[in-house]
């Protein structure tokens, strides 16, 4: 059974609403921001980047209860982007946001609300219809190849025929525009756990924060664990990378998710610069955690449009390389199966999106000039002559 | 794409045949988890030969009769519980049975939240009465209702406070203290529970304990808390000694097992070190091992991983000869079935 087959089966008729009911999963048509998975069933939260949903193994989101791990290289902080939307898709979905050893500021700081993303998407495609060459309509309705994640499973339930059940759903997935600040009633919801110095473990008071938290709230909220820079030693004390510390926490942290799988989801920061990954205590860490991915962004994004990969010159360079170590659910289960994994991908952060997409080398363009060269018969040009 | 059987044929006599005090090693690494490989061992074990498992498997079955002990330190018991039902295990009912026995490693091993004082109550008026009873639970019975009988200690003497606050967890295991003193707290906590499902039914004549990842354990903890890779073999070998036969599980991905060595350039971290003499000495007691990894030629759409099995140092030499060694690919589908074939074949 193939991937794509399947999709083209289930996208046009298939409305959302009515897979819940199919997959027996109650809870999850009533809840603003909880979609079931496409692929089991299972519910699942948007990670607030929709590239970032369609890469995780076919569920379209990240499944509840699950942790995702982003490392990232360098000294950039794309991974910081992610997060962001991660918190701020949390705030327009009125879930409850624990974010780990920051200030307030880091909430004050989240992208603002420019709409869904299929509404994005839309105005993105109206504005590309004129200058691109006309493709038949069957084919277009399939979504846009290279654009996004290939498994992007919402592109072709956006045009034509649409019962209105579909159109009034509220939006799984919101566009942010960065340069902008996030205002909404509810980011008030946000709770900041700050780091206090203790006497054993500096993540005992974290977690029975977030315990009591998770386990006095009402059962229909759905929390957000939120953790930038993790063992980033200008917030945390050192004693906080030992083994005992933090691979307690993870264990812990998974424990707590899994006692409550269906309301908690988490993403976490991490920079691969201050602990690299072929130390035992990162493989650790990303054994304890559900999904991986790492970042790899380029060393001089600014100045290599001309190298770095992109097909035409419309398009943006990406910025970096993204690799997917773990994916959630899928790897749980022995891995393997999903197309995403082992593709190269290349992201792209731009000010209103962060777009994931399969990585592919442009023809040399250095080639050009040695083509010239041959056709002029090994004459010398004048540019060469002339000093 | 025609369904597979639950056990591929390439698998089974690996996972079937498990000698008397062996040990049985599976190894995996962060893109190719030993999960399915525990379940197979699990399905082998525990699956019943009748075609309708819901009809007693007690009366069909003769001969040598199952049992598992589950110790899991990574997932919780609904994950495995998903699971196995996509292979017709249904472990709930399996557990009121007392065929099978899930020890909860994860929930709270390390901390443990106080909102689960509430479930205390319950399960104290639950276990007292019920452990003389030799109970069989009638056919019908929905599994994951009400307290489980399977749970109920035999002796009072083990604080197992919370123990049925769940149905089908038979344990929590708990870390407290440092050193010695709490593995030997978390060894004797699983013997109880091993005995309990040894003393349950009297034909039984073989339980399989398997236990997940007991390699968190020694990274969680290292020997700043007084626990390293010697504590925990010992460990090991004393859970051992009260089972029919073993399977493990741990990670060894390639940081844990070679910055340890000398020729890594740098100096090696606690965590890498004691994992390292972990693994590589339980490699060379166990008899056989299973080595889970990723292709080493990139990912592929068919094909998950490969499987090598080799003979481990523990090995006899005057076993079976037909045992051979084999390193196989395989793939697992998306509703969970496991195809397992030699390279160039599909």
């Amino acid at each position: 059974m193939s991937f794509r087959k399947r999709n083209i089966g289930l996208s046009p008729g298939v409305d959302r609403t009515a897979v819940p009911n199919a997959a027996t999963q109650p809870a999850a048509p009533e809840t603003p921001g909880i979609r079931p998975s496409p692929d089991d069933g299972r519910p699942t939260t948007s990670t607030g980047t929709r590239s970032l949903d369609n890469l995780l193994a076919g569920h379209a989101g990240l499944p509840m209860g699950k942790l995702l791990l982003v490392e990232e290289n360098g000294t950039t902080d794309f991974a910081g982007a992610l997060l962001r939307y991660y918190a701020a898709e949390g705030v327009i979905q009125e879930q409850k946001i624990h974010v780990v050893g920051v200030p307030e500021q880091w909430g004050r700081s989240l992208p603002g609300l420019i709409g869904s993303a299929e509404s994005l998407d839309e105005k993105r495609s109206d504005r590309r219809k004129d200058d691109r060459m006309k493709i038949a309509w069957r084919y277009e309705r399939l979504g846009e190849f290279g654009a996004g994640v290939a498994g992007s499973r919402d592109a072709p339930a956006t045009p034509g025929a649409q019962d209105p059940a579909t159109k009034e759903a509220p939006a799984f997935c919101h566009a942010f525009d960065l340069t902008k600040r996030l205002t909404h009633p509810s980011i008030t919801n946000m709770t900041f756990i700050p780091i206090t110095p203790s006497k054993e473990s500096p993540f005992l008071p974290i977690l029975k924060r977030l315990q009591t938290a998770i386990s006095s709230s009402p059962a229909s909220i759905i929390h957000r664990i939120v953790i930038p820079s993790l063992l980033n030693p200008t917030m945390y004390p050192p004693d906080a990378c030992q083994p005992e510390h933090v691979l307690q926490f993870f264990h812990a942290l998974k424990a707590l998710m899994s006692a409550n799988t269906t309301r908690v989801t988490a993403m976490i920061t991490f920079s691969l610069s201050l602990y690299p990954r072929s130390s035992g205590l990162v493989r650790w860490i990303e054994l304890l955690s559900d999904g991986v991915i790492e970042l790899c962004p380029f060393p001089h994004s600014a100045d290599a449009t001309a190298t770095s990969g992109a097909a035409t010159s419309q398009e943006e360079p990406p910025q970096g390389m993204l690799k997917t170590h773990r994916l959630p659910v899928l790897h749980e289960r022995g891995g393997g199966s999903d197309q995403n994994v082992g593709q190269d991908w290349a992201f792209i952060l731009s000010r209103r999106r962060f777009e994931i997409k399969p990585f592919s080398l442009p023809p040399a363009e250095g080639d050009t000039e040695a083509q010239d060269a041959s056709a002029a018969g090994g004459m010398p040009k004048k540019s060469d002559l002339e000093f | 794409m025609p369904s597979q059987p639950p056990l591929p044929p390439l698998l089974a006599p690996y996972v079937t045949l498990l000698p008397e005090s062996s040990l049985t090693l599976a190894s995996s690494i962060l893109g190719a988890t030993s999960n399915w490989l525990v379940l197979r061992f699990l399905h082998a074990a525990l699956s019943s030969p009748s075609l309708n498992p819901a009809f007693g498997a007690d009366e069909t079955q003769t001969g040598i009769k199952k049992k598992v002990v589950l110790v899991s330190f990574l997932r919780s018991f609904d994950f495995w519980k998903t699971e196995a039902k996509r292979l017709g295990l249904d472990l709930g009912r399996l557990a009121e049975k007392q065929q099978f026995a899930f020890i909860d490693g994860l929930s709270e091993l390390f901390y443990a939240p106080d909102a689960s004082t509430p479930n205390t109550s319950p399960a104290g008026l639950g276990s007292s009465p019920r452990t003389t009873l030799p109970l069989r639970s009638p056919p019908g019975v929905m599994p994951g209702r009400g307290p489980p009988p399977a749970a109920a200690p035999p002796r009072g003497n083990i604080s197992v406070t919370r123990a049925q606050a769940e149905p089908g967890i038979a344990k929590k295991l708990h870390f407290t203290g440092r050193g010695l003193a709490a593995l030997d707290l978390i060894e004797k906590n699983i013997i109880a529970v091993i005995e309990q499902q040894k003393s349950s039914v009297e034909e039984i004549d073989e339980l399989v304990l398997i236990l997940d990842q007991p390699d968190l354990l020694l990274a969680a903890t290292g020997p700043t808390m007084g626990i390293g890779a010697t504590e925990i073999a010992e460990w090991v070998t004393g859970l051992q000694q009260h089972a029919h036969a073993t399977v493990l599980t741990l990670a060894t991905d390639a940081p844990l097992i070679h910055n340890a060595s000398v020729s890594a350039g740098q100096p090696a971290t606690p965590i890498e070190t004691e994992h390292a003499t972990f693994a590589i000495g339980l490699a060379h007691r166990a008899r056989s091992v299973m080595q889970l990894r990723t292709l080493e030629t990139g990912a592929a759409k068919d094909v998950s991983g490969v499987l090598r099995i080799s003979r481990g140092g523990g090995w006899s030499a005057g076993e079976e000869e037909s045992w051979e060694e084999k390193e196989v690919l395989y793939f697992i589908q998306r509703d969970g079935g496991v195809s397992v074939f030699g390279r160039g074949e599909s």
